[in-house]
């Protein structure tokens, strides 16, 4: 896909402010991962850096997809309303919570709905549509067919991810630190890797727990269906591949995840 | 302080009908739209006649209809719902919202909310209280402290995971079994992954201990804190496994329902039966811990075992009949076991113990061993036991395990 000179709602989740400002033409807006409210991102930002970057120019996309617990709804709470202030385009939440507090602080932020896995049909898309979440945030494990049906029957706008790593497993626990403890062993490495049958997915074990990714960077750019916010993430990715490929989609081999490929399952018919 | 609902799962009419007897107030089952894609599951029949038995009882039946949906379910799913509020069963549990939309649109089926919609706070609690959710089930994720918050805040029906296996992930944020086998991890399809073994990597070089690396964790045993929960006024406590065997439900079930009666009956002067946590460990094939909730999920709530797990081998058989004339017990067998063997003969409110003497075949022949599976075999009990009765091995009183 040649993005020259098309209106194309390019979105980047970004690692650092110097990556906003070296990317700042090339995007419709930055997807900015908060600190102490997003998972599955090695790096994140401070409310600082948000309004540094939302001072660059293109518009801002908050992730907050963390699950919350009872004792943070009072800080989220004046956290939500600082938010509101910042003139952002919309919080990338997974807590209904988010849903709850946008309510009963009639707060004007738009929500994007980003259950990871559980973006998979209209109706539900629909269903918090109505509930206040204007755009929805598509699971990766969906077929091209099934994405075009979506997107023709829902009142969301939508969220694609089109290249970068998938997240797959998300734990409270914090697996590598446990086995590393469980065993005795000292290791204090940052880069680290589960492999298995000859894959290798990159793990993270942070301060909220545990994320496993795929083990192939998706890259469904070729494909002519996509003209929703398109997501382009970063993470693990060196920032000069990554802004080549938001310069031209050729410039990195194209992986189409589960577009072709349905997932197997059972539902039984009924007597 | 209410009296709770033992709520126990059933994978099909034989042990929907053995949870219940044994001393649940309500069974879980799968239906068409499951998690659990790969257990029997009920068909519309077994299910009308899993509600008529649960009824006559006066006890209930729950259907999980738990699947996230892609499109092509949408199409499925009002009809279904239609036929299950037609057999007029007490509950479903969804975790798809448009699930929820369409039950109220449709038909009067009371609505359980999911695990798998990761509840942990009050806030999500009040905005499905407002939807017209009648019970939450609690992410597992759940502390002791979050559990109460919960209860303290909204006023909705709560359901608290007790026993059984764990998702090393949050519930529904997963999809490990997608990528690495293809099957639909959120509709039915999870190929248990976590429990695989990997290769730990870091910073290039491959770190290794005693066993593998996996996310495996330890199984959730909470009958400890039985009597917490009681006094929190939780709703429903609940045992997981819908694809266990007959006699582990009957087994968890009499105890956490023993457990629960001694409990409610003298208040004061409750005291924790160590005995009890010998006969959940004996039954179980895997270590378990109180996990969440006592706010421990550190390295030693792992279970790193090399994916090696004991296969429980103390249930020896299922009654059949009991002929009062001859005093001979009819036995379908499950394990070995020989003249000789001290076991104990359990029903849902008795239980003793026997030193097998005397063996007949099918022939009426007498035999000293009983090798083979699902062997009939005829055992001389002095008491009348009932077609619901099971045999175990004899638990060594002694023993820690």
């Amino acid at each position: 896909m040649d993005f020259t000179g098309e209106i194309m709602k390019k979105v980047a989740i970004i690692s650092s402010l110097k990556q906003a400002q070296d990317l700042k033409d090339l995007v419709t807006a930055f997807i900015l991962p908060v600190q102490d409210y997003s998972i599955n991102f090695p790096n994140t930002f401070t409310f600082d850096e948000i309004n540094e970057i939302k001072a660059i120019g293109p518009d801002v996309f908050l992730v907050m997809n963390k699950s919350i617990y009872n004792e943070e709804i009072k800080v989220l709470t004046k956290v939500l309303k600082q938010i509101e202030a910042l003139n952002i385009k919309g919080i990338i939440f997974y807590d209904i919570a988010f849903i709850q507090l946008k309510a009963e602080l009639n707060l004007k932020t738009d929500l994007v709905w980003a259950q990871e896995h559980l973006v998979t049909n209209y109706e539900t898309i629909n269903y918090w549509y109505d509930k206040g979440a204007k755009y929805a945030y598509l699971s990766s494990e969906l077929t091209k067919d099934e994405i075009i049906t979506i997107k023709k029957h829902s009142k969301a706008k939508l969220f694609i991810n089109v290249f970068g790593y998938i997240p797959m497993f998300t734990s409270k626990r914090h697996l590598v630190k446990n086995y590393l403890d469980y065993f005795n062993l000292d290791q204090k490495g940052l880069k680290k890797h589960i492999y298995k049958e000859g894959k290798t997915y990159p793990i993270i074990d942070d301060n909220h727990g545990t994320t496993v990714f795929s083990n192939y960077i998706l890259n469904i750019l070729d494909e002519d269906f996509l003209d929703d916010y398109l997501v382009f993430n970063s993470t693990f990715i060196d920032e000069k591949e990554f802004k080549k490929v938001l310069t031209d989609a050729h410039n990195f081999p194209f992986e189409h995840g589960f577009l072709y490929k349905e997932t197997i399952y059972k539902v039984k018919k009924d007597e | 302080m209410n009296k709770p609902e033992l709520l126990a799962p059933a994978g099909d009419l034989e042990r929907l009908k053995i949870a219940l007897l044994y001393g649940a107030d309500a069974v879980y089952v799968g239906g068409s739209f499951n998690l659990r894609a790969n257990a029997d599951n009920f068909s519309l029949k077994d299910l009308e006649k899993g509600v008529a038995f649960a009824h006559n009882l006066n006890k209930k039946v729950y259907v999980t209809v738990n699947i996230a949906m892609h499109n092509k379910e949408l199409e499925m799913i009002t009809d279904y719902l239609k036929k299950l509020d037609k057999l007029k069963v007490d509950g479903i549990i969804v975790s798809d919202p448009a699930i929820i939309k369409i039950a109220k649109d449709n038909t009067n089926l009371t609505i359980h909310l999911s695990t798998q919609a990761s509840t942990i706070n009050k806030k999500a609690a009040a905005f499905w209280h407002k939807e017209g959710v009648s019970r939450i089930v609690l992410a597992r994720e759940c502390t002791k402290d979050d559990i109460k918050i919960v209860k303290d805040s909204v006023p909705i029906e709560l359901e608290v995971f007790v026993h059984g296996a764990m998702c090393a992930s949050y519930s529904g944020r997963c999809v490990l079994s997608n990528f690495l086998t293809n099957r639909d991890s959120n509709r039915g399809g999870c190929s248990q992954i976590c429990r695989w073994d990997f290769d730990l990597i870091i910073d290039g070089a491959e770190v290794k201990g005693e066993k593998p690396f996996t996310f495996c964790s330890k199984d959730l045993s909470l009958i400890k804190y039985i009597p917490e929960l009681i006094d929190m006024d939780i709703d429903s406590l609940k045992i997981e496994g819908r694809m266990r065997s007959a006699y582990y439900i009957a087994t968890i079930v009499k105890v956490y329902r023993q457990v629960i009666d001694e409990y409610l009956k003298d208040k004061n002067n409750y005291k924790y039966n160590l005995e009890y946590e010998k006969v959940l460990r004996r039954c179980a094939n895997r270590d378990s811990v109180a996990q969440f909730f006592d706010g421990n999920f550190g390295k030693d709530t792992g279970y790193y075992n090399g994916r090696m797990e004991i296969t429980n081998q103390d249930f020896l058989g299922l009654v059949l009949a009991y002929d009062k004339k001859t005093n001979l017990m009819k036995l379908e067998q499950r394990n070995y076991f020989e003249k000789g063997d001290k076991v104990t003969i359990f029903g849902p409110n008795d239980e003793f113990d026997l030193v097998i003497d005397e063996i007949y075949d099918e022939d009426m022949q007498k035999i000293g061993i009983v090798r083979h599976p699902k062997q009939i075999v005829y055992i001389k009990v002095p008491k009348p036991v009932g077609e619901d009765y099971m045999m175990k091995k004899a638990l060594d009183k002694t023993s820690k395990v």
